[in-house]
Formats: C-alpha cells, sequence, structure tokens
C-alpha cells in the first residue's frame, strides 16, 4: 500500500469502514460462539428433528455455493473469449466467489453431529456419496478460486511491493505470460463451475426418500440458480463497493450486467420453472384452464415468493432498456434476485421434508423432547422454526464472508490492474462511475 | 450366501406394541427414539379407525377400517442409507443387514434424507434411560449419531431371533434366511401374497408383509435362529441377567 505506485487497492479507510469491520468481526465472534455452544449441547439447540432433519444451515449452504458462481463466471467467460469485457470487475468478482464458497463450505460443519469425525472423508469415503463428491468440488473450487485471485491479482501485488506477491515480479513479459495462463484457468473455472453446481444439486436429486427431490432437472437449475444470485452478488457487491469505497465501476457496464442477469432470471424462472411444472400440471388436470391454473399457481408461499420476488418483480426492472439504465433498478433486480433464490433454496429443504411418505398415527418419533412418561415425541408432518443459536451461527458465518470481501477489497489490487499497462478502453474516471443513480458519490 | 428379512404378517398382527417395547428394552433405544414403531392405518390417531359408523344398524353403510403396520428398517438390497453414507458408516452386511458403525458416523444425517421409511434416528441430545444405566444387551448410542433397527444382530450372532420376533405373542413375524428357499420366509413369500413397502422405489426391502391371507406365522416356540441348534437362554453370550 505504498503511495509512489498507482492505488488498485482502496483508499482512505474511514471511521465507518473500521466501524464496518468492527460490527463483522463481533458478529463472527458471537457466532463462533454460538457453534462452541452448540458443541457442548448438541444439536439438541437448533431446530432441527428426525422428520426435519437438515435446515437453515443446508439451506444457506445451497444458496452460498450457488452465490458463488457469478464472480468466476464474469470473470471467467470473457478471458476464455478472449475479451477484456468485465475486466474492471474480474478479480472483485473471483473475490466474492472465494468468499462464498469458504462459507458454504463452513456451513457444513455446525450441521455436523460429531465434527471432530469429519477427517473420516479422506480415511473412509464411500465414492457412491454424492456428498463425498461434493466435498471434493468444494475443497478443489475453494482452492481454485483462491489461485485464481492470486493470478489475477499478483502482478498488482508486485508492482505494491505487497509480500503477498510472494516472490513475483512485475514485470510487461510477466503480465503478458499471467494473460495466457488466466485463458486456461478461464477454460477449467468453466467445468469447475458446472461440476460444482450440478453436485450440488444431486445431493438432493439422487434421492427418492424424500418427495419431489428426484428429479433430474435439479442440476440444471442448480446451475442456473447458481448464476442468478452470483452475477446478483457481484453487481451488489461492485455497486455498493463503488458507493462506499473508491473501487471504481465503469458506468456503462451496470445496465449490461442488468441485461445479462435479466436473461440468467429468464431462463431460470420462465422456462426452467415452467418446464419442470408443466408436465406435472398437464397429467394431473383435465381441462384447459385446470392445466392452466395448475401450471401457473402454486401451493406455497415459498413458490410465490420466489417467483415474485426472484422473477417478476427483477425481470420488470431489467426489461425496459431506460430502467435498466438506472442503477438503483439493476442494484434493486440484483437483490430481488438474490432473495427469489433464497427463498427457492429454502423451499427446496421443505419440500422434502415437510410431508411422509408413510405418516401413518402416530408417525415418527422426532428425537426431542422426551420429558417424563406421556412427552410426545411423534410427528406427522415435518415443520422447523430456526433457533436463536443457529441464526447466529449463520449470521457469524456470513458475517466472516463479508470480513473476506472487505479485508480483500483494502488489501488487494482488486481495482482493474489494467492502470499500469492501459489497454484501448481505459477506466473510466470517478465522475463516469456508478453515482447511485444520480446522488453524489461520497466515497468514505 | 445368507440373506436374513423378516416377513410381518399383518393379517396376524393386533398392534399390541409388544415388538416395539421389547425392541426398546433389548437394544437401549432411548427414549427419545422409537425404532420399531407399531403404525395405526385409519384415523388420525393411534388406535383409531378411518371411516363412519353405519347410519343404522346394520344398514350396511358402515366403512369403518383399522390396520396395523408394524414400521422399522426395511433393510433394503438397494439401501439408498448405504449409498449416501459418506464414511461408510452404514454399511450392508455379508448376511445382509444393514449396519452403522457407530464409532464412524460423522452424523450428518444424510441419511435420514435418504430412507423413505423414516426408520432412522438421530441423536439430537443425550440419550435418556429408564433406568438410567440402561437396558438390555447393546450399549447406548452416544449423542450426534444416527441409529436405526439391526435386526437385533448381536442376538443373530448367538444364533437367537431378534427380539420383536420372540415378542410377538400373535406370531406374526417371521425372521430367517431369504437366501434359503426352505426357511419359513422364503416359503411364505414364495406362497403368500406379500408386499415390500413403497416398491416402487426401488430400494427393495427384505422386509415382506403379508396381506390378504393369513399365514401360519411363527410356530416354533423356542427362542433361536431357524435352523439352528436348540439353546438353553434366551440372554446372549455377556449379556446381563
Amino acid at each position: 500500500m505504498s503511495d509512489e505506485t498507482p492505488q488498485r487497492t482502496i483508499r482512505g479507510v474511514g471511521t465507518m469502514g473500521k466501524a464496518w469491520l468492527a460490527i463483522l468481526a463481533i458478529l463472527f465472534v458471537v457466532g463462533f460462539g454460538a457453534w462452541v455452544y452448540q458443541l457442548m449441547e448438541g444439536l439438541i439447540v437448533t431446530g432441527m428433528n428426525n422428520v426435519f432433519a437438515w435446515a437453515l444451515y443446508i439451506m444457506l449452504f445451497v444458496f452460498f455455493v450457488g452465490l458463488s458462481a457469478g464472480g468466476l463466471i464474469i470473470s471467467s467467460v470473457p478471458k476464455f473469449f478472449h475479451s477484456d469485457r468485465y475486466d474492471s470487475i474480474a478479480a472483485l468478482g473471483v473475490l466474492v466467489s472465494f468468499a462464498c464458497i469458504v462459507v458454504a463450505g463452513l456451513l457444513v460443519v455446525p450441521d455436523i453431529g460429531r465434527p471432530e469425525r469429519l477427517y473420516e472423508f479422506f480415511t473412509s469415503p464411500d465414492f457412491r456419496s454424492p456428498m463425498v463428491w461434493d466435498f471434493g468440488i468444494v475443497i478443489v473450487y475453494g482452492a481454485f478460486t483462491a489461485g485464481y485471485l492470486w493470478l489475477l491479482t499478483r502482478r498488482d501485488l508486485a508492482a505494491m511491493g505487497s509480500r503477498l506477491a510472494f516472490g513475483v515480479k512485475d514485470t510487461e513479459a510477466g503480465r503478458e505470460r499471467d494473460r495466457r495462463i488466466s485463458f486456461w484457468f478461464a477454460a477449467a473455472a468453466i467445468p469447475l463451475a458446472v461440476a460444482l453446481h450440478s453436485i450440488t444439486g444431486w445431493i438432493f436429486a439422487l434421492q427418492i426418500g424424500r418427495g419431489d427431490w428426484f428429479s433430474p432437472l435439479v442440476a440444471p437449475m442448480f446451475i442456473m440458480k447458481a448464476l442468478v444470485s452470483g452475477l446478483g452478488l457481484v453487481i451488489v457487491t461492485a455497486i455498493l463497493a463503488d458507493r462506499y469505497t473508491t473501487f471504481e465501476l465503469p458506468r456503462e457496464q451496470v445496465p449490461e450486467l442488468g441485461k445479462v442477469l435479466g436473461v440468467f432470471v429468464a431462463v431460470h424462472i420462465v422456462y426452467l420453472v415452467g418446464a419442470e411444472r408443466l408436465p406435472g400440471a398437464w397429467a394431473e388436470n383435465f381441462g384447459f384452464w385446470d392445466i392452466t391454473t395448475g401450471f401457473l399457481v402454486g401451493e406455497t408461499v415459498y413458490f410465490w415468493l420466489w417467483t415474485v420476488v426472484g422473477g417478476v418483480l427483477p425481470l420488470a426492472l431489467l426489461v425496459i432498456p431506460s430502467i435498466r439504465k438506472r442503477v438503483w433498478a439493476v442494484f434493486a433486480a440484483s437483490v430481488f434476485a438474490i432473495a427469489g433464490i433464497l427463498f427457492e433454496g429454502v423451499n427446496l429443504i421443505f419440500v422434502g421434508y415437510t410431508d411422509l411418505y408413510i405418516d401413518a398415527a402416530p408417525g415418527v418419533t422426532t428425537g426431542r423432547g422426551y420429558v417424563a412418561m406421556g412427552s410426545d415425541i411423534w410427528a406427522t408432518v415435518g415443520a422447523y422454526t430456526p433457533t436463536v443459536v443457529e441464526l447466529l451461527i449463520s449470521i457469524g458465518l456470513i458475517a466472516l464472508g463479508a470480513l473476506i470481501v472487505t479485508l480483500g477489497l483494502w488489501y488487494l489490487p482488486v481495482q482493474s490492474g489494467e492502470v499500469l499497462a492501459p489497454p484501448a478502453s481505459d477506466t473510466p474516471d470517478s465522475d463516469a462511475t456508478v453515482a447511485n443513480g444520480g446522488a453524489d458519490s461520497d466515497a468514505d | 450366501m445368507t440373506s436374513y428379512g423378516m416377513v410381518i404378517d399383518l393379517e396376524r398382527c393386533i398392534g399390541c406394541q409388544a415388538c416395539s417395547t421389547a425392541c426398546m428394552e433389548e437394544n437401549n433405544v432411548s427414549l427419545d427414539h422409537i425404532w420399531n414403531r407399531v403404525l395405526t392405518e385409519g384415523g388420525d390417531n393411534i388406535d383409531t379407525p378411518a371411516g363412519k359408523y353405519p347410519e343404522d344398524g346394520g344398514d350396511g353403510t358402515g366403512t369403518m377400517s383399522m390396520e396395523y403396520l408394524p414400521m422399522a428398517c426395511q433393510h433394503c438390497d438397494n439401501a439408498p442409507c448405504v449409498k449416501v453414507c459418506p464414511v461408510n458408516a452404514t454399511y450392508t452386511r455379508e448376511d445382509g443387514i444393514v449396519e452403522i458403525d457407530y464409532d464412524v458416523c460423522i452424523g450428518c444425517r444424510y441419511c435420514i434424507a435418504a430412507c423413505p421409511y423414516n426408520a432412522r434416528a438421530f441423536n439430537y441430545d443425550k440419550p435418556v434411560h429408564v433406568p438410567a444405566e440402561g437396558t438390555g444387551n447393546v450399549p447406548e448410542r452416544p449423542q450426534g449419531v444416527v441409529e436405526k433397527c439391526t435386526f437385533c444382530t448381536h442376538r443373530v450372532e448367538e444364533e437367537l431371533d431378534p427380539a420383536c420376533v420372540i415378542a410377538c405373542p400373535a406370531d406374526a413375524r417371521i425372521f430367517g434366511d431369504l437366501d434359503d428357499p426352505n426357511s419359513t420366509v422364503s416359503k411364505y413369500v414364495d406362497k403368500y401374497e406379500t408386499e415390500q413397502l413403497l416398491e416402487e422405489l426401488e430400494a427393495d426391502p427384505k422386509t415382506y408383509y403379508v396381506r390378504g391371507q393369513m399365514s401360519p406365522g411363527r410356530q416354533r416356540p423356542t427362542t433361536e435362529l431357524e435352523g439352528t441348534r436348540r439353546k438353553k437362554t434366551s440372554i446372549p453370550e455377556g449379556g446381563e441377567q
């Protein structure tokens, strides 16, 4: 962070920045404390039971695996086609991907009944288990994003004299070489991302035991969910970073990113969800309008949250070019799209665990709640409400993700490294950058 | 090869819950769980029928019906729980019984998601027993692992029938080797109309339910496993009197 080289890390961490960091650190520490408490008491302090056996941690695991897609895709796909489009957010995107996959991986740990035995994934794995596949791919993906992030920033780190360059020198030949290497990283990133999201989908889609989970469409759906929520998160992060730090997001890229997000949302909510629902609705109903109603009208509140909040609202904001030009509209559409995908993940777990195949009275023993003779330990439907402990642990891990992104913004040259070797399309000046929809940009 | 399985004659079952109680006691099951449940197929509560009383005495309009369905681990041949276990804690033994190694289980509960029969139970809390030191002939399972019916492997290894089979006063449960064509289970599966629960899911359970016509049930008065020599006591080696 020397002053003689052009600054690619963000400048001027003010009081607000420090306060933000402190809040995140406190949330993380509180979450860690809650996890220690859960370790001592066992999973009895969660809201889970034998019927509803996976809950908030797994819902968020699925969500964060999806979120990790966006940054890697937005930085690797253009590179793969030898384009420098979106170079300005490439490093930031990969940083967000890395943070999300770290959060996703860690969210599994509190879900495990005996985490001290996790080493058995290495000592006695069963390669039939989709969980083993997912364990492998999450680790590979996490290591890959970390390596890719370093590749994208190491010459700039060297130019800054940062120790994080690990001896790499900032030379023109070296930068050219890194550009070639990053093509191969980009080529590897795409199948890796497809594998990560498909395998995470197959954890559910291979199970005959949980109602509608068993569906070949789940893996493609997971890929689209990842593209929608992941791109949404990159947009949100870039706009916030532009608003509150010296990070600069070229203004003209916002509607472009919005357009891509709109296409993803349309493919996901309009096409794939439709394709998933039509066969059932057609087979179950007889009249034309019955089929149409069965197709369009969902049964659960989550369905509406996910299709309206995650589909209709973002599409409405992104479809019209004059609205799409406004930063607030793209920002809001991204937030809605992310929220929709979160509801969809919640819905997935509820779909699996609410109804039992064999629900004759008195049902299944819940595995908790025995106090004395006559205690009701039975359930014929799954029900779940998260406990404070679950919420604190989850918030703590999400805060850790935000910490990684914030510290990355501070210490890594996430601002486009093209400043040293300016290409044709130079990074625009601050007056051309996103200015939160017209208001003045006050970077602190 | 041996492939242990069970035939449960639903025409003989009287819903007395003796198998369930015997299982809890023999296997030292925490009071939070029941491995072996006897469900009522009928009304909304246990021991209640579905349907309506006849409107006018014997006018033939009554539709009351109630049946019992004993449920525990079905010991599937194509067991989804075995296939999903990431660390090989749940496995199929040489004799076909699906068992859990409680020292290996990491408590991820993927098997609970995989099992369509909801036969598995997770120790969210520390096990609760009355008396506190526990009952039966099996050590208690620690907090944080998944457990389930084992077909009483500890008894089978001592050439004894599982506890639920011995306890059934209606002789509705028959245990034996499905690979041996001369075993009672094989003969009953062959002769009577039997059903595997949720057959369409293709887990291929080794538990068969007789419906429609009553079988002679399990007629032997002794406790030993079919085809083994007569035992003096029903308590396995090392068990507490």
